[in-house]
This record gives structure tokens, sequence and C-alpha cells, in this order.
């Protein structure tokens, strides 16, 4: 919840860009600081939780909170630059002001996921939703099972998060299965070759006291959803974040409901077996 | 509370408020075109014609700041707008198919996060809503359930009565207070009979019924034929004195400027429109089901209440004359 003393809910907090990093070349991430110290120390959220992120001028913005709720002290977010509000937020330099209304949304059951077996599978920019709790996770180590990750994108150039994939393989207690899209590869690659939904086939985890976290295009979660079936998941075990269009993020303006659901309020995450109730509107 | 007020008392009423710094506002002409403004004098007033949009506009402005923004090199400040910026304001003549929707909205901007921008000036607000005398072949708020003599919504109630004046009916305690505290403008209820009022000729529809057909249609043949014909242009969703999906957006330069909130239209292909290029709402057919189903079946899930009060608007203003009556009526009948 947005603890605001303010009673304008509509109001973001101020925050520094503290850091830049280019993930490809149109995929940026900033890690924010609040300005305000209070602020600082008492902004909390649970991974999964989304935000609303402004450029003054241009407007606001809606992602997923990127960084780990382990990691305080500040946030990130990456975007990739496509309209108005995200060409604005990519001209702020290190030091320029952002603002931030959130944490907004439900989020990952993280403690219902202590004791079990974790994949995630990604594709392209869906990372970032995903890398917030996978973060979560490796933070806390030791309260799970095996983890294993699954991450392509079309070529090389637009993986994301090219240095954690880095850290994720030289880990001896995390999988790592990378890929890129037939033709995406370049000479020295050291991963696979292949669409995600059929790498994650190949790869096969074990669906036995396993969660499996899937978040992509449109068209790689349709391909991927049958192959879980496959391999034994079932749609109680398989968690998705939807990313509709989002203004307030405060149930009220209207937007991104999908049926009856407001993404903003029942979502962003739901199960495969939620995701199957609602009539095909995402 | 029942009373009575006469025609002259009742101007004198509101040029009172007005003189007292209250803020009036009521149905007056506006370069040929009714509209529910804030009088400049009770002489403004017109009680005959339906205003163009509807009351919500009183709470829930077209367009409306919510913070303010300055950039100083690499410094930005933001100052929230004044709280107590909304003025005690009393709408008058206000038509029961708007009144209605007023405590309609309060579910949306109160459940969970407070819309103050909302709330306050509902607190601020009283309404005195008028029994309506004259309907068209739009109206059609005795198929949703109301009446041209709905009372909810209104704080204090005015029914024209036929030998002139008004019998008035409190329904809150605003309404309670501002009799007492102009108690001399208001007698004792009389027994004269009420003005011929507005007889809709819509046949009830089973709400219940339409929502069942909705809970289980999401497809359906129906859709594909509804609003084919839509041009998305949103004026259903401006005039409705029930639809409040917004915009929030930035106006202004490098320098300064304002963030509003603005009123927006699932009609428009933008509304649902990714970043991506993905669009869940892509053709028209899908945003009008949306329109349906928000108002007859999503709003209902969540809050209890249907989002339509029978106002016709949109069916009058609608360029390609798309008539949701109609097919509600048809749902009804399936």
């Amino acid at each position: 919840m947005c603890d605001h003393t303010n009673k304008n809910i509509y109001l973001p907090y101020l925050t520094t860009v503290e850091e830049i990093i280019d993930e490809t070349p149109d995929v940026r991430t900033l890690r924010l600081v609040f300005q305000d110290e209070q602020v600082r120390d008492s902004f909390a959220f649970r991974a999964g939780q989304f935000a609303e992120y402004s450029a003054f001028g241009a407007g606001e913005s809606t992602f997923c909170i990127a960084s780990s709720p382990t990691r305080t002290g500040y946030i990130e977010c990456s975007f990739r630059s496509v309209g108005r509000v995200t060409e604005e937020l990519r001209r702020l330099e290190v030091g320029d002001t952002m603002g931030v209304r959130g944490p907004y949304g439900n989020s990952y059951p993280i403690e219902e996921l202590y004791g079990k077996n974790l994949v995630f599978v990604a594709g392209g920019i869906a990372l970032p939703p995903l890398r917030t709790l996978i973060w979560n996770c490796l933070d806390l180590r030791d309260k799970f099972g095996d983890i294993t990750i699954v991450y392509g994108a079309r070529t090389e150039a637009d993986l994301v998060y090219k240095r954690e994939l880095k850290e994720w393989q030289e880990r001896s207690d995390v999988r790592l299965v990378k890929t890129v899209d037939p033709g995406g590869e370049s000479p020295t690659w050291d991963g696979k070759v292949g669409f995600v939904p059929t790498i994650l086939g190949e790869a096969a985890p074990s669906a036995e006291n396993t969660i499996v976290f899937v978040c992509g295009p449109p068209i790689m979660i349709k391909f991927t959803l049958p192959v879980l079936e496959k391999l034994g998941f079932s749609d109680e075990q398989v968690y998705t974040t939807l990313e509709n269009r989002m203004k307030c993020g405060l149930g009220k303006c209207g937007r991104c409901n999908v049926g009856n659901v407001y993404v903003c309020k029942d979502g962003p995450v739901f199960t495969a077996k939620q995701l199957k109730a609602m009539p095909m509107e995402f | 509370m029942q009373k009575y007020i006469s025609e002259q008392n009742l101007h004198t009423l509101i040029d009172t408020l007005i003189t007292t710094g209250t803020r009036v506002v009521a149905p007056r002409i506006n370069a040929g075109t009714p509209l529910y403004e804030p009088l400049t004098s009770a002489g403004e007033m017109i009680t005959d014609q339906l205003p163009k949009r509807s009351a919500k506009e009183a709470f829930f402005p077209v367009c409306e700041d919510i913070m303010t923004y300055e950039k100083e090199g690499q410094k930005v400040s933001v100052t929230d707008i004044d709280p107590n910026r909304f003025p005690e304001t009393v709408l008058v003549g206000v038509r029961p198919c708007d009144a209605v929707a007023i405590p309609v909205l309060d579910a949306v901007f109160s459940w969970d996060y407070k819309d103050e921008f909302f709330l306050e000036r509902r607190k601020k607000t009283t309404i005195i809503g008028m029994a309506c005398t004259t309907a068209d072949d739009a109206c059609f708020c005795t198929a949703v359930g109301l009446s041209p003599t709905e009372t909810r919504g209104s704080d204090l109630f005015l029914t024209p009565l036929e030998g002139g004046g008004y019998a008035c009916e409190t329904f809150s305690e605003k309404g309670e207070a501002l009799v007492s505290n102009h108690q001399n403008l208001f007698s004792e209820p009389t027994n004269d009979k009420a003005k011929a009022l507005a007889q809709p000729s819509a046949e009830k529809i089973d709400l219940k019924k339409v929502k069942s057909w909705l809970d289980d249609h999401f497809e359906d043949p129906l859709w594909d034929g509804v609003a084919v014909r839509c041009v998305g242009c949103g004026a259903c969703a401006f005039v409705c004195p029930a639809c409040h999906c917004f915009d929030i957006v930035d106006e202004g330069t490098e320098k300064s400027g304002k963030r509003r909130k603005n009123w927006d239209a699932c009609g428009f292909w933008k509304f649902t429109h990714h970043a991506s290029g993905h669009n869940p709402r892509d053709l028209q057919p899908k945003r009008y089901r949306n329109r349906i189903m928000h108002k007859f079946k999503y709003y209902d899930d969540k809050f209890g209440q249907t989002l339509c009060t029978g106002c016709g608007r949109c069916v009058r203003i609608c360029p390609v004359g798309i008539d949701i009556a109609a097919i509600v009526e048809e749902i009804n009948n399936k």
C-alpha cells in the first residue's frame, strides 16, 4: 500500500536516478533512490508488484518493480523505449528526478514456495517481472529446492540482464538454460538455439513439488502452457503475470480489466487456473 | 421531512445561496445547449430540458488537475492540489436519472484507495433532485428499474405540483440541514396533486436475467453484430451519468506543468493498447462488448450495482444510431 500521509492517491514519490544500465540497444534499467529519507526506509513491496513511473511533463508508465524486495534502499525498473513516456524516461540522466507511485497489485506467494523447486520461464523483455522473484529466492536460497531458469530472446543482443545471466550460469545452485531464436545466435553463443517452449520441453524440469513462473509475450505463453501440461504441471502449479495497459493502478480508471477481473487489483500475478477461468481478452 | 416550496421561494433560496458564497449548479442554457453549470442567478435555471451531459461532472470533471510539477535543473518539485479547494455546492434540478448515478459512482471512487477528488466534492455537495416532467423516445429509466420520481441520490427531492411550486421531501441530513437553514422559505406540505410527470414508454427489463445471460456469453454472435458500425468516438461515455473511466496525462512544458485526470472511454482503440502493439480489445465490437459488460455485469459483480440509469443520452448522441436499450432488451428476450 502506498502510505502517503497525503490524501491525494495520485501523488508520486520523488526518486533520484542513481544508476543507468543499458540492457539492450532499446531496453534500459534505472536504479532509483527515494529522495525522502523516511520513504527510503519505509517503502516496502513484495515481488510481483508494480508501480507507476513518471517522467514529469510526459506522464506515467506502468512497469513491475524489477529489483528484489530483499535489496533495500532503492528500486529498479527496466523498460523498452517505445512511446512518449518511455522515450522521456530514457532521456533521464544520473541525478535526475523521476516520480514513482506504488507499490500496487498482488504479488507472488513467496511463503508458499518454501521447500519447493522453482522453474522460471521468460522471453525477451519479460524477464524483469521474474527477476524480482529470482533474486528474492536466491537471497533466501536455503528455503528452496532446485532453481531452474529458462530464458530466451530473439537474438543475443535482446537478452536483458546479461551480467546476471552470467552470474546465474556460474552459480552451482542455479540451472540456467538460455536460448535465442534460430538465427539470433552469434558464432560465440554458448547457449541453446530454439524457441523458449521447445527449449523448456527439452530441459524437462520435473513437475514434482515444483512451481513454475512464466512470463513472456502472449504467443510464448500460448505455446508454453501445453508444454508444461505435458511435463505434468497442473494449472495450480503455474503462475504468470499479466501486463495490461494501466493508468491509475488503483482499481478506478477502468482499462486493465479482463472480464470482471482488474489486473491492477486482483493481479498482476495469476495462476494458469485463474487465467483459464477468464475470458480470452488479454 | 416533507415540505412545500413555491417557485418564487426556490429562486430566493438559490439566490440566497449564491450571495452567501455557495456554488449553485443547475441546468442552464449555454450557447443554446442545456448543461449543468454554476448559476449567477436563479433566473438562469431551466427545468424543462435534460442537460446534454450528466451531473457527474460536478464531482468528476471532464479535466481536473491532480498535481503540478516544476523542474529546476535535476530537481523536480511536485505540488499537491489544495484539499480545501472544493467550494460548498448545491446541485439543483438534478434529473432522477442523473442523481441516482452519483451513489453508484461512490462505490468505485471509495473502494480500497479513496479518490479524494471525487469524495471531497461529494462531502461538500447537496443534491436537490427534481421529478421529471418530460420524456422522449430515447428515455428508458423505466426499463432499468428506475422512474421519473426516483429519489435515490437526492438529499432533497422536489416534485412539481399542478398548482405551482414543489412538494419537497428530504432524504438525508444534508437535505434536512438545507431546509432548516432556510426555514422561512419552506412551508407545510399541501394536498396539491403532482404535475403530470414524464412517462417513458420503455418496458421493464429483468436486469438479473440480462446479467445471467452476460455471465455465460462473453463469446456470442450478438457481439459481432451490435457495434460493427461503432466509430469509436466515445461520445456515449462522455454523456453517460455512470461512465467513469479516466486517463492520467501530463500537460505542460519541459519546465513546469500539471498532471491531470481526464475522462476517457472504452470505445477508444488506444484505451487498452499495449506498448508492445498488442491490443486485447483490438476490434470495435470487443470494445462495445466491454461497455455492455461493464454496465450490466462487471460493475454488478464487483459492487452489486448497474452502471446504467436509462437517461438515454448515449442513444440520442450516437452518430451511428447504436441503441443500448434495444441491445439490452434483445438480451432480455433471449
